[in-house]
């Protein structure tokens, strides 16, 4: 369990997917003008983070290694496979999402579909097979690595709303600043990287 | 009214030389009150504008520059084996502290103040004096020998990245004295860690070796030769066996708390005769700045409270844990190392960087205090925690409010 748990807060915070690997930029930027959007989108990529990993865990393991079913390497197929659950699974949030809450359908617009190519879900699949994570492992890591990129976008928006009253100079408005704010708030987020929770 | 009438005389014409002119008027509005007032309507009804109160924070900061001059000379010396009491060779500390010293300064001020005028002009502003602060708190927190080049590129990127990018005085998201002292952590990271960085005079590439006096303390040895008192002797080049130039937490980090005892005591510690940052050592000259920005309730007590009580929180914490050497470290002594005072009491309660609303000065002192005790002893990479803890709330403190603030209308509408 302690295990488990280092994972989580490692993915959250020390190897945050947005801020230390810059990872999922596209929505990110475009969906942190106002809090209330930026914090269903980050749902979004919690659920469809936590539910993916393990989905694609059980693929690789099962289906994908040398030792799966096929019993033959098929890890070149391990791209297609995994934007193919991805894609399924932003659907299924989608169907949901539009159900449930109209307006927050609305208000995500292109980027609810857009989650799917969003880098940060198939790099954390990736990242996951890389570091040969077991089941448990795969969804703790899931569930981390969605909370930190949730912290990072309703941070950005946050402060997105708070400087919408400032004097910023003309050129820098809307992306531009939020560009600066991203490196800047990469910065904060080197307070805790490097940490290891394991060693102690 | 010599003055008055001197300034009146000079005053550059506003369209002609924009960048004169905003100077001319930062000088004549901190010498002379504007006798212009806003006509129709009322608007603020304090004298205390924004020149006053940041006039306040530079004055609780005195004590710590007075302490912080004597002291780069102190540990100086004290690298080098001589005057190693307290009072002796005063006059030859304080000369030394101010050779280093008066350089840092001026050039924050030079470089920070005439961005800010720069752009004041180019925005046709008059200039805001948000600078001043900056300006007087970079220098404390800065090791003595930092070059003048790095910071003068820090103290750039600061102001133009992390203020005049937000639209200025004000509206910066992250402290600005923070971001010129991180850019230098991340950016030139040889010059601000290690153990070598903290004792002026201290060549880290030449162990054992001091730095050769310049001119200006040969000027002032002319003068001490006068008053037949003691010189900076030339002669005096070498290192005492056995110095390392350890910090407190240096030696907390890789022997605990029995490594920092050999080598001060706990006094020190408290008085501030040990190496660090120039103005961060002396813990009672600090307290007296909080007090006296307390009393004219230019800080927040609700974040130097709950920073405390987060702080001794992770430290009871970590003291129950007890990991490592480090971690055993008594929560009570874990406040005296390093700049956990300084940076609570200057840094932290930046109004303009810090939750604005109370419950949220309440949440975000508590985790200053808990996560920057979590990076200083568990993380290595770093030797102290409160820069980035503080940078990190900076962050968040925006989110903060925004909650604070949802809450408080979901309350009203339930009880309406």
């Amino acid at each position: 369990m302690g295990e488990l748990i280092n994972i989580f807060i490692k993915s959250a915070f020390i190897e945050n997917l947005a801020l230390a690997y810059f990872l999922g930029m596209c929505s990110y930027l475009a969906v942190s003008k106002s809090v209330k959007t930026a914090f269903g989108l980050g749902l979004a990529v919690i659920f469809v983070l936590g539910i993916t990993m393990p989905i694609n865990w059980m693929i690789s393991t099962f289906l994908l290694s040398e030792t799966g079913l096929f019993g033959i390497d098929l890890t070149f197929l391990r791209l297609i496979l995994f934007i193919a659950v991805i894609a399924s699974m932003v659907q299924l949030v989608e169907m949901v999402i539009e159900k449930y809450s109209p307006s927050l359908y609305n208000s995500l617009g292109i980027f609810l579909p857009l989650i799917t190519v969003n880098c940060a879900i198939l790099g954390g699949s990736l990242f996951m097979v890389a570091k040969e994570y077991n089941f448990a492992e795969s969804v703790a890591f899931g569930l981390g690595g969605g909370f930190g990129w949730f912290l990072a976008i309703i941070g950005i928006a946050a402060i997105r709303e708070k400087i919408r009253y400032s004097a910023v100079p003309p050129g820098l408005r809307g992306l531009g600043m939020a560009f600066i704010l991203t490196g800047l708030m990469g910065m904060a987020f080197m307070s805790l990287m490097g940490i290891d929770p394991a060693a102690f | 009214m010599g003055l008055l009438n001197f300034l009146k005389k000079i005053e550059p014409d506003k369209k002609k030389s924009p960048v004169l002119h905003t100077l001319f008027d930062a000088i004549f509005t901190l010498a002379y009150s504007p006798a212009t007032v806003t006509e129709g309507g009322v608007h603020v009804r304090d004298g205390m504008d924004l020149k006053r109160l940041m006039i306040h924070v530079v004055l609780a900061l005195q004590l710590c520059f007075l302490f912080g001059t004597y002291n780069i000379g102190h540990q100086h010396f004290v690298a080098a084996g001589e005057y190693m009491g307290f009072l002796e060779g005063f006059h030859l500390k304080l000369v030394h502290g101010l050779i280093q010293l008066i350089p840092i300064v001026l050039v924050t001020m030079v470089v920070g103040l005439g961005i800010e005028i720069f752009f004041a002009a180019r925005k046709g502003h008059a200039v805001e004096e948000g600078f001043i602060v900056s300006g007087m708190l970079i220098p404390l927190i800065m090791p003595p020998d930092i070059p003048l080049w790095i910071l003068g590129v820090s103290v750039a990127f600061a102001v133009i990245i992390g203020k005049e990018a937000f639209g200025g005085t004000g509206m910066n998201i992250w402290n600005v004295a923070l971001l010129a002292r991180v850019f230098v952590f991340f950016a030139y990271p040889t010059t601000i860690s290690g153990d070598q960085v903290w004792v002026s005079g201290y060549e880290s590439l030449n162990p054992g070796v001091m730095a050769d006096y310049g001119w200006a303390h040969g000027l002032f040895n002319g003068l001490f030769d006068l008053l037949n008192i003691d010189t900076f002797d030339a002669a005096r080049t070498a290192v005492i066996d056995g110095y390392s130039g350890a910090t407190p937490l240096a030696l907390a980090y890789s022997g605990g708390w029995e490594a920092v005892t050999q080598n001060f005591s706990v006094s020190q510690m408290w008085w501030g005769t040990i190496p660090g940052s120039i103005g961060e050592t002396s813990k009672p000259f600090i307290i007296l700045g909080a007090i006296f920005l307390l009393l004219t309730k230019v800080a927040s007590w609700r974040i130097m409270l709950s920073a405390c009580i987060g702080a001794i929180t992770m430290g009871l914490i970590l003291n129950a844990w007890g990991a490592t050497p480090f971690m055993d470290v008594p929560w009570y002594y874990q406040l005296y190392m390093g700049s956990f005072f300084f940076a609570i009491a200057f840094m932290a309660t930046d109004p303009v960087t810090a939750s604005t609303t109370n419950t949220g000065k309440w949440v975000y002192g508590f985790l200053i205090g808990f996560i920057g005790m979590i990076v200083r002893v568990m993380n290595p990479a770093y030797p102290e925690g409160w820069m980035l803890a503080i940078l990190f709330l900076n962050t968040f403190s925006a989110l903060i409010d925004h909650y604070v603030l949802e809450s408080n209308i979901s309350k009203r509408l339930q009880s309406a």
